[in-house]
């Protein structure tokens, strides 16, 4: 053998064709994305949280298509293999033997698998977090606070569990680099691998990237029509009916007229009947006049809706139980906001919620809504 | 042309809108100088002068609100704000003509406002002196 070929025994071939490597490496921005702005994400971050999800769904979506209509290395026939061959594999592994597969190893093709199913998993309870939750998206109409806090345990718990899947995925790469000399991240990136393989290669087949846009297309179209009117349904307790004009202008005409979907029953209660002691100021209403608007507030309390505006603000501080900024909840989504912006000109004070959130006045509160005004930050 | 009438066509002009920027707020006031001769036996007609000092003046029935300054600032012809950061029109009749114009409305803030500031109810030749003082501005 002369120097040169055993430094490059063959030439190389494509093996990983244009559409696996787009996939991969979108795959892993997008999924980093997610995964930050899940993790770490401020509030306001939910609106990014989403569009990686969105992302990672058409790539699911096109992955799926492409395993029937990419090259002969991107069709699932090459990388599903039986349960025995799994085992075979890992005992070689752990005997120290190794198989060279060309395209992917036996437990390289599970784990694809396994990361795409829950990543899939992971989308399906997110969309039912955010129906529930945020009431929005396609399933808005139909799911309540509760099953959209409880299925936020599952999304979380298969957010960690894709972590593990990751940081085994890249074991398995450094594995296959190091005891099988493979240069895997290179070949992910130009798509080419030594023309070297110890079992027998599947049968090729050539990609049909005109089936695979169509397919996709056609996917698209129906899976946005299909979302879209499920969207537009009115979410499950939200409120619909405009605020009471004469509640916004009893209440309104000192600060921001509160969403009576905000506070339970018993806090409107408390304040409309001392209204002359009114956080440190008298406000006082003519008793018919305080009457209507008592009945208004009890009939529209946070009990009558499923929001979760609604929910969360219902958890009174028992110092100061009347005042919804000294809520866990509140204390907790605004602790990254600098105090100046709450005494700020634009904003005024901790409770003037529209300052800044600009579909606060219907009681909604969607963090895609959040805009802290410019002039805050002087 | 001559002084004396340009001086007659300008006064001409002003004395009407003078007389025309109290005028929506003539019911509000009769009413309350009626309440404070009824009140008050000496009362000899309301003072912008004296509407001014009580505007002015600090009280200490609240640590919040010692003044009515707290929220309207000490300039009444500029926008105030209040405690819950809503912005206020200003108070002088001269930047917002509708102040002191409906009596339910006027009697329901002076109630408010007299008792957190204050601590107390206002006398009707307080209320008086402070709308003649809005009015002069």
């Amino acid at each position: 053998m002369s120097p040169i070929a055993s430094s490059s025994p063959l030439p190389p071939v494509r093996v990983w064709d244009i559409g696996v490597r787009i996939f991969h490496w979108s795959l892993l921005v997008a999924v980093s994305v997610a995964a930050m702005t899940g993790f770490f994400g401020s509030p306001d971050s939910v609106a990014i949280h989403l569009i990686a999800g969105v992302a990672i769904a058409y790539l699911l979506v096109f992955r799926v298509i492409w395993g029937f209509s990419g090259s002969t290395f991107a069709r699932f026939r090459t990388f599903i293999f039986a349960p025995s061959v799994l085992i075979a594999r890992a005992k070689d592994m752990l005997a120290g033997r190794h198989t060279r597969y060309l395209g992917h190893n036996p437990l390289g093709g599970a784990m694809v698998l396994a990361l795409m199913g829950v990543l899939a998993l992971i989308l399906m309870t997110g969309t039912v977090v955010l129906g529930g939750i945020l009431k929005q998206g396609p399933l808005a109409f139909m799911t309540s606070y509760a099953t959209g806090g409880l299925v936020k345990e599952v999304h979380q718990a298969l957010a960690f569990g894709l972590v593990g899947l990751v940081s085994l995925h890249l074991a398995g790469v450094i594995y296959e680099s190091v005891v099988g000399k493979e240069k895997l991240v290179k070949a992910m990136i130009t798509g080419n691998k030594p023309a070297i393989s110890d079992v027998v290669l599947p049968k090729p087949a050539a990609a049909r990237p005109l089936v695979a846009l169509v397919l996709l297309a056609l996917f698209s179209l129906s899976g946005i029509g299909i979302v879209a009117s499920l969207a537009a349904r009115p979410g499950l307790g939200v409120p619909v009916a405009a605020v009471d004009p004469l509640y916004v202008k009893e209440c309104g005409s000192c600060h921001f007229a509160y969403h009576p979907s905000m506070g339970p029953a018993k806090l409107w209660d408390g304040i409309i009947s001392h209204l002359d002691q009114h956080f440190g100021e008298d406000a006082t209403l003519p008793e018919a006049t305080r009457a209507a608007i008592a009945s208004y507030l009890a009939a529209n309390s946070a009990e009558h809706f499923d929001t979760r505006i609604s929910h969360v603000l219902a958890n009174a501080n028992p110092d100061d139980p009347l005042r919804f900024t000294a809520t866990r909840f509140w204390t907790r989504m605004h602790r990254e906001i600098p105090a100046s912006v709450f005494t700020s000109k634009p904003v005024g004070f901790k409770g003037a919620c529209n300052a800044c959130h600009s579909d606060a006045k219907a009681g909604l509160f969607a963090p895609q809504n959040i805009d802290i005004p410019e002039g805050a930050f002087k | 042309m001559n002084m004396r009438f340009v001086a007659g066509v300008a006064l001409a002009l002003i004395i009407p809108a003078l007389a025309y920027a109290g005028a929506a707020q003539k019911p509000v006031l009769d009413a309350y100088a009626a309440q404070a001769k009824s009140e008050q036996a000496s009362f000899a007609g309301f003072s912008a002068e004296r509407g001014k000092a009580f505007f002015l003046a600090k009280h200490d029935a609240s640590a919040e609100t010692p003044s009515c300054t707290t929220c309207h600032t000490n300039d009444p012809t500029k926008s105030g704000q209040t405690r819950a950061g809503k912005d206020l029109a200003p108070m002088a009749v001269s930047k917002t003509p509708d102040r002191f114009t409906d009596a339910e409305k006027v009697e329901k803030w002076f109630t408010r406002n007299c008792q957190s500031v204050v601590g107390r109810p206002c006398t009707a030749q307080e209320k008086g002196d402070f709308i003649t003082f809005m009015a002069s501005l």
